[in-house]
């Protein structure tokens, strides 16, 4: 296999599903009708219900839904599994699910006034089904939270090479929102002063790698070189589980990406998390399409970065730690979410671009075609950790995609920092957004049963303290798992919401219910071999050896995946009931019931 | 064969449809980078708008405010955008609570 393979098989897939099977749902089952009016003409108002061109928003839309999910989430599967069922589910996952979930996410939202989820949910479902959205919504985010600073700090840590890149985006990112909001600026001079220095700052990191060296050094002294918490890993030493140790200089640059978060969460948006993403936009954008472009180009001018070096299978059960399974059905499934399929998307497609809509002919190249652009995104990091099999999935990725980037002359060392710090710079600004959404998800969900936690500084405190417990606990990958059970339960919901929908309007429902029922008997049971694994692999082991720190840490992932389960079956008896209740109702009844269908 | 391969690429809907690609990427771009920042700019007029509105105009959503001569002078400058004031307020929870720009009401 290589990667010019690959990306051939990419663009077919794009193809086929968009062409044969797509379409085909759009024309026959939704009936989208160009002369319909939409929420964004009839409730236009200039700021949320705004008309906008196709293009325009496919780009919004895709850069909103493109994040960290589809590449961490390739690394992790093929390190697990092998590249090969990584690859099938990725097609196959977002050929018959992940466009559906999209492109359905919006179609829902447009035939409903423009209604969020929860809020279709209420009507749809049961009016409990909001409340039980909300707390999905804070625990998965906590979840991708605690993995995300968990990962940036190990890189970070270990990466001093990176460090002066990143410190640069953050500072550069402050820069330019004054410029444009406030010294008023062009967006064309800021973008490049701004990124120009932060490129300048990353490629030329290796000239204050010693400097870094020396002041983690200098931290890892202040305990005489011993740990502040020590845990037991089964993820380390390839997977048979070892001890673990938290030194002081990881700590201190996990809590210095927190302090981060916690300033983008609680500062206006403008003035720091929205430039902060913009400029970070730019250095993963250049990085991606150099990789891709690179890939392909890759078997014809340097093969010897284009071939895949990993096992295409590695079993169906690999052993993790004394007492873990990682059986492929369900956890593959979870493991690569966003680039198959992702719920956040959904979510956000509901809220945030349906309200946009200028014309329903548009829904299926922005719902479905970005969701497409993205599964490249995760073959595009897939193919990376295949070909470069060098030390930990984070550095095979690197390594990987600075191969692909080496392909346009650029020295290997300087496209592989490009790498990490495209990596890093993914992360970093997903999470200092993500920590905003909880803040803002916390106080909506209890702010009325608890008054302070509608202050944004305690809503964020509170975020970011449970974030670094989970962190303390190590073991990220099963954090990154338990996120992505959260995260294609919440996909589940979405497509049973639509199954609901379409059976209240006498729609033919399988295209989306198939898949709803699939996704969620498949991340149910994910969950449970989860809290599983987190039981008799991480708290036990810990509990044995009296490690306070790891036990209440990994005692809390065990209660949030009981409760994740639990709220999943709540709302999945309530679907399958209103289900039940539309598909007995005559049809004239029915239609009385859907908004608009 | 040749003359219409020719005619093809030098012709007017040749032209065109280049000028329409070239429109869709720079688009598709500007939603990628600038969108965003034109949105939440008006995001933030919006919301000035929406105090100088309560101040002015807040008798119509039950607010007392300045004496209704004041408001007089100032409808005709401000009539337009009643309307889109009163269903921004109708989706708030109380009149003087921001809906959170990015959580958009999930």
């Amino acid at each position: 296999m290589n990667t010019l393979l690959a990306v051939v098989i990419g663009v077919l897939t794009v193809y086929l599903a968009y062409t044969l099977y797509a379409r085909r749902i759009d024309r026959r089952v939704i009936q989208s009708d160009p002369k319909r009016a939409t929420p964004a003409t009839l409730y236009m108002d200039g700021v949320d219900f705004m008309p906008t061109n196709r293009n325009i928003l496919f780009g919004y839309h895709f850069k909103s839904i493109a994040a960290a999910g589809p590449i961490v989430g390739a690394i992790v599967a093929a390190t697990l599994w092998g590249w090969l069922p990584a690859i099938i589910w990725l097609v196959l996952g977002v050929s018959f699910i992940g466009w559906a979930s999209d492109y359905s996410g919006i179609v829902i939202s447009v035939r409903n006034e423009g209604n969020s989820l929860s809020a279709i949910a209420h009507r749809l479902i049961s009016p409990r089904s909001r409340t039980i959205l909300f707390v999905f919504i804070f625990f998965y985010l906590l979840l991708v939270g605690g993995a995300f600073v968990g990962i940036m700090a190990g890189v970070l840590n270990s990466q001093p090479a990176t460090l002066f890149g990143i410190i640069v985006l953050v500072v550069m990112g402050l820069l330019l929102g004054q410029m444009l909001y406030r010294w008023r600026r062009g967006l064309a001079t800021s973008t490049v002063l701004t990124v120009g220095i932060t490129l300048a700052a990353i490629l030329g990191g290796h000239w204050a790698e010693g400097a870094f060296q020396a002041f983690n050094a200098a931290l890892d002294r202040l305990t005489g070189g011993a740990p502040i918490v020590t845990y037991f890993d089964p993820t380390l030493a390839g997977f048979k589980g070892a001890e673990a140790h938290i030194m002081p200089s990881f700590l201190f640059w996990a809590v210095a990406i927190c302090i981060f978060c916690y300033a983008g969460s609680v500062l206006p948006i403008w003035r720091m998390a929205q430039p902060v993403i913009y400029v970070g936009f730019w250095i993963t954008a250049l990085s991606m399409v150099l990789g891709l472009a690179g890939a392909a180009l890759a078997p014809l001018v340097k093969p010897e970065v284009a071939h895949f070096q990993i096992p295409a299978f590695r079993g169906w059960n690999p052993a993790m730690g004394p007492s873990g399974i990682m059986p492929l059905w369900p956890m593959l499934f979870v493991t690569i979410a966003c680039g198959a399929i992702s719920g956040w998307h959904a979510l956000f497609g509901a809220v945030g671009t349906a309200r946009q809509i200028e014309n329903e002919a548009d829904m299926l190249p922005i719902g479905g075609g970005s969701m497409l652009a993205e599964f490249l995104l995760g073959l595009l990091a897939l193919m990376a950790i295949s070909v470069g099999a060098k030390g930990g999935p984070v550095a095979a990725f690197a390594s990987g995609l600075g191969g692909f980037i080496s392909v346009f002359g650029v020295p290997v060392s300087y496209a592989v920092s490009l790498a990490f710090a495209a990596f890093i710079v993914i992360v970093l600004v997903v999470t200092q957004l993500l920590f905003r959404v909880m803040r803002v998800t916390l106080s909506e969900w209890l702010g009325d049963v608890i008054p302070p936690v509608r202050n944004q500084h305690v809503a964020s405190f509170v975020s970011v303290g449970l974030a670094i417990l989970l962190v303390l606990t190590g073991t990220w990958i099963y954090l990154w798992q338990l996120f992505g059970g959260a995260n294609q339960l919440m996909a589940a919901l979405s497509l049973l919401l639509v199954t609901v929908w379409l059976a209240s309007a006498k729609k033919n429902w399988l295209y989306a219910g198939l898949p709803a029922v699939f996704m969620y008997v498949t991340t149910v049971a994910s969950i449970l071999v989860i809290a599983y694994n987190l039981y008799f692999n991480v708290y036990q082991p810990n509990l044995a050896a009296g490690r306070v720190v790891a036990i209440i840490g990994s005692g809390f992932m065990v209660l949030v995946s009981l409760l994740l389960v639990g709220a999943a079956l709540f709302i999945g008896l309530d679907g399958w009931r209103a289900f039940q209740r539309y598909r007995r109702r005559p049809a004239a009844a029915a239609g009385a019931a859907a908004a608009r269908a | 064969m040749r003359k219409a391969l020719v005619r093809g690429v030098t012709g007017p809907a040749f032209g065109a449809r280049l000028a329409g690609l070239r429109q869709a990427v720079s688009r598709f771009v500007y939603g990628l980078t600038g969108y965003e920042f034109a949105r939440h700019a008006l995001e933030m007029r919006h919301e000035l708008e929406a105090i100088f509105m309560v101040v002015t105009l807040g008798d119509l959503v039950g607010v007392p405010v300045l004496p209704p001569y004041y408001s007089l002078r100032l409808l005709p400058y401000v009539t337009p955008e009643i309307a889109t004031w009163k269903r921004h307020l109708a989706r708030r929870k109380e009149f003087w609570e921001k809906e959170e720009f990015d959580l958009h009401g999930v």
